[in-house]
């Protein structure tokens, strides 16, 4: 045990997702050594953050005001929307630059497990987004797993019968590397779902 | 494959342990207790990521201390694949392969071809129809590490409608119930198909090997039992297993919605194992079925060896179990590859190799010895 407000913020820090206790002892020393001001600077982002950031109320992703800047961005293609678990798999979706629609964050996937069920998710709010914003296209980028691939088929149920065209991201192998960087599943993946040329 | 260095710190007994193993034969000789199988454990464990005991991963630290670490390096030619592991008392194992953190544990199964021969092989062929499904499925991910995601992902798909079940019974929602039968029967057919695939090269495997092992020509045959639908004998005309398997979950409905549990699909299924047409199981001599379930562990070597590469070989203390002239038959057949052999009484061994002397937490090699 270390003093107590040291203790107290390894141990806040420790709850942390990825962070065990010898990580979280390292954070706290290191703060405790660095220069006051840059300290209070990580204070004041987690509190600005908390008071400023909240759900854009058309696809729940992350915002600082009513709607997000993309569902404000006039450019993007409102006829396809992007359905993600999570506000942070935007970024990475947008990161491609290959996607020019908007988005849907569900706020994550079916998993009875963990208690979640359909009505844990946005799902209604998706539903209710189709006609007012003409949406055609629906693209399922939930993750690759049990609960990501359970969530894309009940989506896929419920959006077809509206006359959508319901698509699922593709799972293969990283490009621009060499073929004996990737792990035997993403091959193996790979060549299971191989295609034709 | 053969291990060239292991180490353990805090394992079992062993506070600190550090060995380099003869290519060859190894031979661990000592007390009962005086932690024989826990160095075997270890190496399996660096293999297949469990105890071969069954253990829960805590039962590996030793008392008092806080974290296991079993490292092994081991060699094929010129690749060397250095496996850690660390297993504390809270928290998640670590697992480093070559010092990366591998992307998954099943990357890990493939890595190290390793066949455990145990005292209670014969629980694989007396004991209930999870055994047999267990050897199948691990051997199947040994042979084909790029499947295990399937395996684990039918597991988890059937424990996912499980939990629905039981949370809302009769009132669990009908569309969720009807994407995890899909998911559960596209996954549950690739499972079938895997186990399938399998028993077709391991029957006439098996049979060689009993003409070898056993007391006579019979042949070994195979029955795959479905929990639904008929039994698939031998290579038959295979069934749309996927369509089946759908029907079935379908059909079992209203059972599963009462139950709160998913009565079929492959991990209710049986293997049923047959000695010129007599079920092994219940209308085998003990001597028969102990070689049918030596059978089992040798074919899965040989299986393995075909892919390429020589499994390490571990025979937990076997030869007592065993009598003089199923012993020699068994050491006949012993490969080029590494083996390690424990035993309590040394002039039950009879194989030559490299004498290790095992006593309480400690290890000494003693030379080589016939």
């Amino acid at each position: 045990m270390f003093e107590a407000p040291v203790q107290k913020l390894i141990d806040e820090l420790a709850r942390l997702p990825g962070i065990g206790q010898k990580s979280a002892q390292r954070i706290a020393f290191h703060l405790l050594h660095v220069e006051e001001t840059d300290a209070r600077r990580l204070a004041e982002a987690v509190v600005e953050m908390r008071e400023r950031v909240r759900l854009c109320a058309r696809c729940f992703n992350v915002t600082d005001s009513e709607e997000c800047s993309i569902c404000r961005d006039l450019r993007r293609d409102p006829s396809a929307i992007c359905v993600v678990e999570r506000a942070q798999d935007v970024v990475v979706v947008e990161r491609t630059h290959e996607f020019r629609g908007r988005y849907h964050v569900l706020g994550g996937a079916i998993s009875p497990i963990e208690g979640v069920g359909p009505e844990q998710l946005r799902l209604r709010e998706l539903i209710a987004r189709i006609e007012p914003e003409g949406v055609t296209e629906v693209i399922v980028a939930t993750n690759p797993t049990v609960e990501g691939d359970t969530t894309a088929l009940y989506l896929a149920r419920s959006l077809k019968p509206l006359g959508l065209t319901v698509t699922r991201l593709a799972s293969g192998l990283p490009v621009g590397g060499d073929l004996d960087y990737a792990d035997e599943l993403t091959l193996g993946r790979a060549l299971s779902g191989r295609r034709e040329m | 494959m053969r291990l060239d260095w292991l180490q353990l710190t805090d394992v079992r007994a062993y506070q600190s342990l550090e060995v380099r193993p003869d290519p060859e034969v190894n031979v661990l000789v000592g007390d009962n207790g005086a932690g024989k199988t826990t160095v075997l454990e270890a190496i399996g464990y660096l293999a297949s990521m469990k105890s071969f005991r069954r253990a829960p991963d805590a039962s590996l630290i030793r008392d008092g201390a806080e974290t296991a670490v079993i490292r092994g390096e081991f060699s094929k030619g010129e690749i060397r694949v250095r496996v850690e592991v660390e297993i504390p008392r809270t928290g998640r194992r670590r697992v480093l392969v070559n010092g990366k953190r591998p992307s998954t544990m099943a990357s890990v199964a493939g890595e190290i071809p390793l066949v455990t021969f145990l005292p209670d092989d014969l629980d694989l062929i007396k004991r209930g129809p999870a055994y047999r499904r267990e050897y199948l499925d691990d051997l199947v991910v040994s042979l084909r590490p790029a499947v295990a995601v399937d395996l684990q992902g039918y597991e988890r798909a059937v424990r996912q409608r499980n939990a629905l079940l039981r949370r809302d019974g009769r009132y669990a929602d009908t569309m969720t119930l009807d994407v995890l039968d899909q998911r559960i029967a596209e996954l549950g057919a690739i499972v079938l198909g895997l186990r399938l695939d399998l028993l077709e090269r391991l029957g006439p495997v098996l049979s060689g090997l009993y003409a070898v092992l056993g007391d006579g020509p019979e042949q070994v045959a195979w029955i795959y039992e479905r929990s639904h639908g008929g039994p698939i004998v031998g290579v038959s005309p295979r069934p749309d297993l996927g369509a089946d398997l759908a029907a079935a979950l379908a059909a079992a409905r209203q059972t599963d919605l009462d139950r709160r549990t998913t009565t079929v699909g492959p991990h209710r299924d049986e293997i049923v194992l047959t000695l010129a047409n007599r079920d092994v199981r219940t209308r085998a001599s003990q001597g028969e079925q102990r070689s049918v379930a030596l059978g089992l562990r040798v074919a899965a070597y040989d299986l393995l060896r075909e892919r390429g590469d020589v499994p390490v070989l571990v025979l937990d203390d076997v030869f007592s179990e065993l009598d003089e002239g199923r012993s020699r038959r068994l050491v006949d057949r012993l490969p080029e590859g590494q083996v390690f052999v424990s035993s309590a009484r040394e002039d039950e061994v009879p194989v030559r190799g490299r004498r290790w002397q095992v006593t309480a937490g400690s290890i000494t090699g003693v030379g080589e010895e016939s």
